[in-house]
């Protein structure tokens, strides 16, 4: 393996046939017969006792099947502290809360019933920012943990922090130092597709259930104890994952929405599907964690950067879900980002009323670059240095051990910047009136690209069949959600084997028949399964080479009977040939020596029919392999450990113009250098480049989830803006410096997270060096600009 | 979302099924109305698609521009004339929304939805503009001023239909423009404003300025237009203007932003309305 035929080429993906024909199934188009449509009530207060709630308005609309409440079924615990219950019994601590739902034979008899369902609240305090929720007296979201115990504040017990070197003696020992508090909204991953399940029981109790989600297997684990909480022991939930259109850390954690699905479902008997609306989407899901990041930084009179002091402060919500670890991923880059000798971490996780967030691409790691990446050009402005130098001055370097104990064992941050740096010199055009001025700003950054291990498993199963005919059926739990992929696993499968990625096949993930695998995150998807499939492809390599020794020769000699060739083929002793020597190329297998002669090359289908139907010892071949990489479960106390196998570098640069009469901000053209390693597919590569870039944009400039005492604002496209193809008007220069990574399969690391993270900094540097104001507070926009000038001018 | 959906062929047939059905509305490109009724904001028990109707929508550009108020955004953005003599109006349907958007979308479906935002109302103001209303066999005029009334409010009463948009050919070295912005390309305006100057050797003969998503209904700013002079760079009428509009905080933006950025807006529309006018050169 490893000679590569198919990596590095571009390949249109595998599913891209099915969703463009309108073909793949995504939950909204699966139906089954009998199957109810569930509809949830959500609470219309932030924070209230539940005072009572009558149903039999709702029970009496025609097709109703079934009502529920929190007091009329068992309660089901989920959430990362287990601090959230699918049916609120008596007390509702966010707006989207979910009271009661129903099953109806239509969506619009399950909408109508929804709305009559009657619920009485008594409101109670409440607090809608970190800064309320920690003050003295403040209302307590939780008044116990999920155990019973007494709370007395509304800090989560979550820790994550770091200490390397001695921070005051370093600021003592700095040159320039610059400290800055910078923020980022809340915002919505906004999938195309809206989330949704569907479940069903078996007579015996066993449940199926097809999940828009990331984690099967950690979901079929949430689902198995549901199933204990409804009394159903020793079964089993069996977790399927239809077309995703989009995920985006929305399937990271199970949901609400599904634990109601499973209660409708055991209540009424009948499958029960529930899809979530575009304002569902947007109010009743959990969105991207707003954060406010104070940095400070220290240089030497070079630009050596002498300290990083770094402290997070982010509002959970109500209810915990992933959202609240992103300071586990924060770590990576507030410790690792260019050489620091000290560094300083630390992070406070606030229970609020507002709506529980959770993962989103980037996972923290947007976050603390905005915040490092702008501080750092600040630092270079003090110290009068060119920002690009001083980021190269302090690049990180092939075989550093970071502060964190991160091991970089491929780094080509130094090439990135660089070719960023050369990108931006080159001058456009001079800007369309003197309102309007040009500048030009970079950042950098790391993200994760070998797995990122916050669960104490951070692995992959997979197994490989082969048929008769010389197909590959590909099993594998990750998840395809629109990210490429299968198309990174047909292309590795293909090379790692030596078939043709036509003959490769992924099944659809389903834990019955999928093997364990932790998630598709964290950029790991592509890496893991990787790494998986070039461990199964090895044995079954081995297994095909030992069976070629034993019946190639009679293949070979039926070839050349069949041509009648005898006379020419003596130059080469075929029945000499031993299970080293073989090699399977393109779905052949030959020796390596042989010449290249048809005859000597016996087609696998054909290799695989003479071991099934051997009359000694018949065979079929089907191998698995589980690939655990190299890491460790950090310890968050310390904030210490090698979380993942190898990390990817990149650099991002961009041109703007400002408009300084109204303060809004053009982006003229773009530039992403990145080191993910090895290119796998070139097509599917550019289009993680390109959505996380428009996501950047869409951060930086104008995307906030917006609220109003905990009440969202703008539920929908109409108000809630994502950067549109029509947004993305200028060019856009994608780059990669291919490093080798040792760690990755065919040297590649994980691509899936990093595009977005340098682009709002980089954004804002350029705004800085443009017109020379500075703004910290996501999203930037034109009244933001406006100000920060207006202030800069009357000072 | 149950409603009976109709397609008369007729204005006569159209007049008559709104004045025999209950709870009645009137559908062209639906791409306002369906939005309403999806989240559940309007609940039409019957809708009648005027989309059959083949007078509503032809465009005749004779003395007058003559728009039938069913043609589709797209059209009507494509035709020479309008083009031609009705740059700003042109300007503002380009801006409208997507593609798709524009192939459904009407240009009365655009006036009768009586967006505060709508963007082919200020062009349309600044032209002068007239409405043509068709009520049960009788036809009556307003002007497009009289016929914006509020939020989603027109002069239309119960049954009557916008048959046609009037409006005037500018005369002879008119040159106008329209500007707006929005947070993103695809999004309603935060403000937007349309100018027409007519100049002789720098004296201004007749100046219109309205504007856009800063008032209850777009609306002409006369005010601006009174001081509006190019020998200040427009900055009175920019400062004019933002005394006569209403704007209000939403989502979009401030209040306070709207005033300053309509502002800077008039002066710009000006500025290239005056240059378009072609009689004037930039040479101060
Ligand atoms: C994604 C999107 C983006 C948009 N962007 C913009 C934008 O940028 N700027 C903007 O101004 N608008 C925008 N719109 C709104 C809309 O597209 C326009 O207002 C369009 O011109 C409406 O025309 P229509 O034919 O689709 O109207 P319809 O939805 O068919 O009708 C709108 C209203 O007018 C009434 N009506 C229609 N025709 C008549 C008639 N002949 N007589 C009496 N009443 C009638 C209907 O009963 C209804 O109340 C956008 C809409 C969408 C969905």
């Amino acid at each position: 393996m490893t000679r590569s035929r198919h990596v590095g080429t571009e390949r249109p993906r595998p599913d891209a046939a099915d969703k463009l024909a309108g073909k793949a199934h995504y939950i909204h188009d699966i139906a089954v017969q009998g199957m109810l449509y569930g509809r949830i009530r959500f609470s219309d207060h932030a924070h209230a006792r539940i005072a009572r709630i009558d149903t039999s308005l709702a029970e009496s609309v025609p097709g109703v099947r079934a009502v529920i409440t929190g007091q009329t079924t068992p309660e089901i615990r989920f959430g990362l502290l287990r601090d959230n219950v699918a049916l609120k019994k008596d007390r509702v601590r966010q707006f989207r809360d979910e009271v009661a739902a129903v099953a109806a034979t239509s969506p619009e008899a399950a909408a109508r019933a929804v709305e009559l369902i009657e619920v009485e609240y008594e409101p109670l305090p409440a607090v809608f920012t970190p800064d309320e929720a920690l003050a003295e007296g403040a209302a307590l979201v939780h008044e116990t943990d999920h155990a019973g115990r007494s709370r007395s504040s509304n800090l989560l017990p979550l820790s994550c922090r770091h200490l390397t070197g001695d921070i005051a003696a370093a600021t003592a020992a700095s040159r320039y130092i610059v400290e800055g508090t910078y923020t980022v909204p809340r915002i919505q991953q906004a999938c195309m597709g809206t989330s949704g399940c569907l479940a069903e029981f078996s007579p015996e109790g066993n449940l199926t259930i097809t999940a828009k989600t990331q984690i099967p297997f950690l979901a079929q684990r949430d689902f198995n104890r549901a199933l204990e909480a409804l009394g159903l022991t020793n079964r089993n939930s069996r977790v399927i994952v239809p077309a995703i259109g989009g995920a985006f850390g929305t399937g990271l954690d199970t949901h609400a929405y599904e634990f109601i699905a499973i209660l409708l479902a055991w209540k009424t008997g009948r499958p029960v599907k529930i899809v979530y609306d575009r304002r569902e989407e947007f109010s009743c899901l959990s969105p991207r964690q707003e954060a406010r990041i104070r940095v400070c930084q220290g240089c030497d009179d070079r630009g050596r950067l002498t300290f990083r002091d770094v402290e997070v402060i982010q509002d959970n919500g109500a209810y915990t879900s992933w959202g609240a670890t992103y300071p586990n991923v924060m770590l990576v880059t507030a410790t690792s980002l260019y050489r620091v000798p000290a560094v300083r971490f630390d992070s406070r996780i606030v229970y609020t009323n507002n709506t529980y967030c959770q993962a989103m691409r980037g996972y923290g790691n947007p976050e603390v670059t905005w915040a490092i990446e702008s501080n750092l050009d600040e630092l270079a402005a003090a110290a009068g240095m060119d920002p690009i130098a001083m980021r190269l001055l302090n690049a990180n370097e092939p075989g550093d051990l970071s502060p964190m104990g991160l091991k970089f064992d491929s780094c080509a941050l130094r090439e990135c910047l660089d070719a960023v740096a050369t990108s931006l010199r080159t001058s456009s055009s001079p800007p369309a009136g003197q309102t309007r001025v040009r500048g030009t700003g970079m950042a950098g950054l790391i993200n994760v690209g070998g797995g990122g291990k916050i669960y104490r498993s951070d692995g992959s199963g997979i197994i490989l069949k082969l048929d008769d005919y010389g197909n590959v059926n590909v099993a594998y739990g990750g998840v395809e959600m629109g990210q490429g992929l299968h198309s990174a696993l047909t292309i590795m499968v293909a090379d790692a084997l030596g078939v043709r990625p036509e003959r490769v096949f992924i099944n659809q993930t389903d834990t019955a028949t999928c093997p364990w695998d932790v998630g598709t995150h964290a950029s790991r998807g592509a890496f893991m399964a990787g790494n998986a499939a070039v461990l199964a492809a090895t044995k079954l390599r081995e297994r095909l080479f030992a069976l070629a020794e034993r019946v190639y020769a009679d293949e070979v000699e039926r070839n050349i009977a069949r041509i009648g060739q005898s006379e020419r083929i003596e130059a080469f002793d075929f029945r000499a040939a031993r299970a080293a020597d073989f090699d399977l190329r393109d779905g052949y297998l030959a020796p390596r020596q042989a010449p290249d002669e048809a005859w000597y090359r016996i087609e696998l289908g054909r290799l695989l029919r003479a071991a099934h139907f051997a009359e000694r010892d018949p065979a079929i071949f089907t191998e698995e392999a589980f690939y655990e990489p190299p890491t460790q479960l950090p310890d968050w106390e310390r904030g210490y450990g090698n979380m993942s196998a190898s990390y990817g570098f990149g650099a991002q640069g961009v041109e703007v113009e400002v408009d300084t009469e109204t303060g809004e901000v053009r982006i003229l053209r773009l530039v992403a250098v990145s080191d993910i390693g090895r290119v796998l597919n070139p097509a599917t590569l550019k289009g993680q480049m390109y959505g996380g870039i428009a996501q950047g944009v869409g951060y930086a400039l104008f995307e906030e989830v917006q609220t109003e005492r905990g009440r969202i604002l703008n539920p929908g496209f109409t108000d809630y803006k994502v950067a549109s193809a029509a947004d993305l008007d200028f060019p856009i220069e994608l780059r990669f410096v291919e490093t080798n990574d040792p760690h990755g399969p065919f040297g590649a690391k994980g691509a899936g997270e990093l595009a977005l993270a340098p682009t709002a900094p980089a954004i804002a540097n350029a705004i800085y060096n443009a017109v020379g104001v500075r703004v910290r507070d996501l999203p930037i926009t034109p009244e933001k600009v406006l100000r920060a000038l207006s202030e800069t001018s009357r000072r | 979302m149950r409603y009976s959906y109709h397609r008369p062929a007729s204005l006569d047939e159209a007049s008559d099924m709104a004045a025999a059905l209950p709870n009645a509305r009137f559908i062209q490109g639906g791409t306002d109305l369906m939005v309403r009724i999806g989240q559940g904001r309007e609940r039409p028990g019957h809708l009648i698609s005027l989309r059959r109707i083949g007078e509503l929508t032809t465009i005749d550009a004779n003395r007058e521009i003559r728009i039938g108020a069913g043609a589709t955004l797209s059209d009507t953005l494509a035709h020479p004339d309008i083009r031609r003599r009705l740059p700003a109006l042109a300007q503002s349907l380009a801006a409208l929304g997507s593609r798709q958007v524009r192939n459904m979308g009407t240009i009365g479906g655009n006036l009768c939805n009586a967006s505060p935002a709508a963007d082919t109302a200020p062009p349309l103001l600044v032209y002068d503009a007239r409405v043509e209303i068709r009520n049960g066999r009788a036809i009556r005029c307003l002007p497009l001023a009289e016929f914006l009334l509020g939020p989603g409010k027109t002069a239309l009463q119960a049954g009557e239909i916008l048959v046609a948009i009037v409006v005037p050919d500018p005369p002879e070295g008119t040159g106008s423009a329209f500007i707006r912005r929005g947070r993103v390309t695809m999004d309603l305006a935060i403000a937007s404003v349309a100018a027409s100057v007519r100049l002789n050797g720098g004296a201004s003969i007749a100046i219109r300025v309205a504007a856009g998503a800063v008032a209850p209904t777009p609306r002409r700013l006369t005010a601006a237009e009174a001081v509006a002079t190019p020998t200040d760079d427009w900055s009175r009428a920019a400062i004019a203007a933002r005394e006569q509009i209403e704007p209000i905080t939403d989502l979009r933006a401030s209040a306070e932003y709207r005033r300053h950025l309509t502002g800077i807006l008039v002066r710009r529309a000006l500025t290239m309305a005056a240059a378009a006018s072609g009689q004037w050169s930039i040479d101060r």
